[in-house]
């Protein structure tokens, strides 16, 4: 059981596999930190995302990528309607924290059960079949589906980056997180923030949909575990860490799906609850490393830079 | 006549537990929804009893009433440590885990459902016997809130719901009322579900999940949220209008959804359009907005 081959199958599976947990952990921790919203309406946005991506693909046969856009419309229009009618209200009346709470988890259930009702309680897959070639390397299996899905969530990942980092949205929507009420001061359109993050977050969920939909099969309920799971990983990687819930979520994805080594597969499903009440419990600030030391650096100032400029 | 009596005991149940629920989410403050599950667990704990060890009925109900007290305690304990934001997540993460850890022990039943319950009262006294009891301690739980809430222990949750912060200032141990007032109403949630197992003799993991928490949530947003007779009216009345919805004869995988639609639907409904539910509260809702505003004017003028 313990042969190195099987582990090292294992391992590779639940890396490939963890690439759609991380989009949806990234999206609730986006939303969390700069919304300050435990967004449970996240289920509702991936649930419309996917049934988006399956209305084009299996009932308007549409080609792979029409359905992959339309799975992003459908999630983004999901995010719009959430922020525009439901979060943005609540935000304006001063809703408390348990009314702003219960909207989103009532919201998830609502778009289920509406969405049972359009499509029926079967699960459903994107594509008709979710064989996908196999290739062998080094004596592991790599599925046609591992690479481009990996590939997919790593850039994903990169556009965040970037977008936080180096683009004026994005430093605004950081500025959004860090303090609301001083970023409006200094002229940053708060509102419009808090959409853009939405919409990014139903951007995310909706990519992490289309794949998790390409590879395993959906039903209209399913969306709200696999969000619980993105809650587990967002309070592991510490709550306003988008990066360190992508961690949490590589981590517990690898260890939900290695878990066959130990457990009876059918106990896979209690380990995400398991997962859930003990990160809570055990860890609520996430996992702390290290603190890395900040040094001042030495920046040494010209003398000349100290005056005009000019030598005076 | 059956199924007038078997509505009545559905509508005595689910004024205990939305009663119960309004006690934690209204009056405490505090953000749960897996109420549900504690009913799950008096109800199975009470069934087992009597089936595996033939305790006596009155007592194995009183046992299940205790379980979910604890079992509630064992949740809120840790979890309130931290922050009331997290209660949420960690009830849930407790639902769902023990939902799911029930379908997967045989010796309750598994995901088939436990059968055979010994019944109560009802072979000897009549269904009618188990509808006065249902309804007697139905009128005994909305008592029992309002005798506490309207008390001292009353003042002493709304002063901490308001004002957590002043309220540990003045010496008092939040977290302590907190853990209190979610074990008493787990624990009433228990022995209502001790009667629902004594009754329906049928237990099944999967009838306590999240339609479950909706449901009981619906009623108490519906009816009126912190108020005694809020969750009564809001049980009784979501409990009549499903009843409405089967006599369409429709398939119940139309059925399910249709349910479930109509109680989240209502909630949103009712929290945009009437947030105060149908009876509201003196201070409910007129919160922060308007007493802020006000608070801030009235300092405005003053300067």
């Amino acid at each position: 059981m313990f042969d190195l081959a099987v582990v090292s199958q294992i391992l590779w599976t639940s890396f490939a596999t963890s690439s759609y947990f991380v989009l949806f952990a990234v999206a609730f921790a986006l939303v969390l930190k700069v919304n300050k919203v435990f967004n449970f309406a996240q289920a509702g946005v991936m649930t419309c995302g996917f049934y988006a991506a399956y209305v084009g693909v299996r009932m308007l046969n549409l080609p792979g990528y029409a359905g992959f856009m339309l799975g992003i419309a459908g999630g983004v229009a999901m995010s719009f309607v959430l922020e525009y009618f439901g979060f943005a209200v609540l935000r304006q009346r001063k809703a408390s924290a348990m009314f702003v709470f219960i909207f989103t988890l009532i919201a998830s259930q609502f778009i289920a059960y509406a969405v049972m009702m359009i499509f029926g309680t079967w699960p459903t897959t994107i594509f008709a079949s979710m064989f996908w070639p196999v290739t062998l390397v080094g004596g592991i299996a790599v599925s046609a589906w591992d690479m481009p899905a990996i590939t997919a969530t790593v850039t994903v990942l990169a556009a965040l980056w970037a977008f936080l980092k180096y683009s004026r949205n994005g430093q605004f929507m950081l500025a959004v997180a860090d303090n609301a009420d001083l970023a409006e001061l200094y002229g940053i359109q708060k509102d419009r923030i808090l959409m853009m993050s939405m919409l990014l977050a139903g951007v995310i969920v909706s990519i992490g949909m289309f794949l998790y939909g390409t590879r395993a099969q959906v039903q209209a309920s399913a969306a709200t575990e696999l969000m619980l799971f993105a809650v587990a990983a967002t309070i592991l990687g510490g709550i306003g860490n988008i990066w360190g819930a992508a961690i949490a979520a590589v981590v517990l994805g690898v260890v939900q799906n290695s878990s066959i080594l130990f457990i009876p597969s059918a106990w896979q499903g209690f380990l995400l609850f398991a997962f859930l009440f003990f990160a809570i419990v055990l860890f609520p600030s996430g996992f702390r490393l290290p603190e890395r030391r900040n040094t001042l650096k030495r920046t040494v100032v010209a003398p000349q830079a100290l005056t005009d400029g000019k030598g005076h | 006549m059956d199924y007038v009596f078997t509505i009545l005991i559905l509508i005595g149940l689910f004024v205990i537990l939305a009663s119960s629920f309004d006690l934690v989410i209204g009056h405490c403050g505090l953000i749960s929804i897996a109420h549900p599950i504690f009913y799950a667990i008096g109800a199975y704990i009470s069934a087992m009893l009597s089936k595996q060890s033939g305790m006596p009925i009155p007592l194995s109900i009183l046992c299940g009433g205790v379980g979910a007290l604890l079992a509630s305690a064992l949740v809120a304990v840790p979890a309130l440590r931290v922050s009331g934001d997290y209660l949420l997540i960690a009830s849930i993460g407790f639902q769902l885990g023990l939902i799911e850890l029930a379908k997967h022990f045989h010796e309750i039943g598994g995901a088939g459902g436990l059968t055979n319950i010994p019944s109560f009262l009802i072979k000897d006294f009549g269904r009618e016997s188990y509808v006065v009891l249902v309804l007697v301690l139905a009128a005994a739980t909305v008592l029992f809130i309002r005798w506490l809430t309207q008390g001292p222990y009353g003042r002493m949750m709304t002063a901490m719901r308001d004002d957590e912060l002043a309220f540990s200032m003045l010496g008092r141990n939040a977290i302590w009322v907190k853990v209190a007032v979610f074990a008493i109403g787990s624990g009433i949630a228990g022995i209502a579900g001790g009667l629902y197992a004594h009754y329906f003799r049928f237990l099944e993991p999967d009838q306590f999940g999240l339609l479950q928490s909706s449901a009981v949530l619906t009623m108490v947003v519906v009816g009126g949220m912190r108020t005694t007779m809020g969750p009564v009216i809001g049980a009784i009345v979501l409990q009549l209008m499903p009843q409405i919805i089967t006599f369409f004869n429709l398939p119940p995988s139309i059925l399910g959804p249709l349910q479930g639609l109509l109680f989240t639907g209502l909630v949103l409904f009712f929290m945009f359009v009437r947030p105060q539910g149908l009876l509201p509260a003196a201070d409910l809702w007129a919160g922060r907005n308007r007493d802020g505003d006000a608070g801030h004017s009235r300092k405005e003028a003053r300067s």
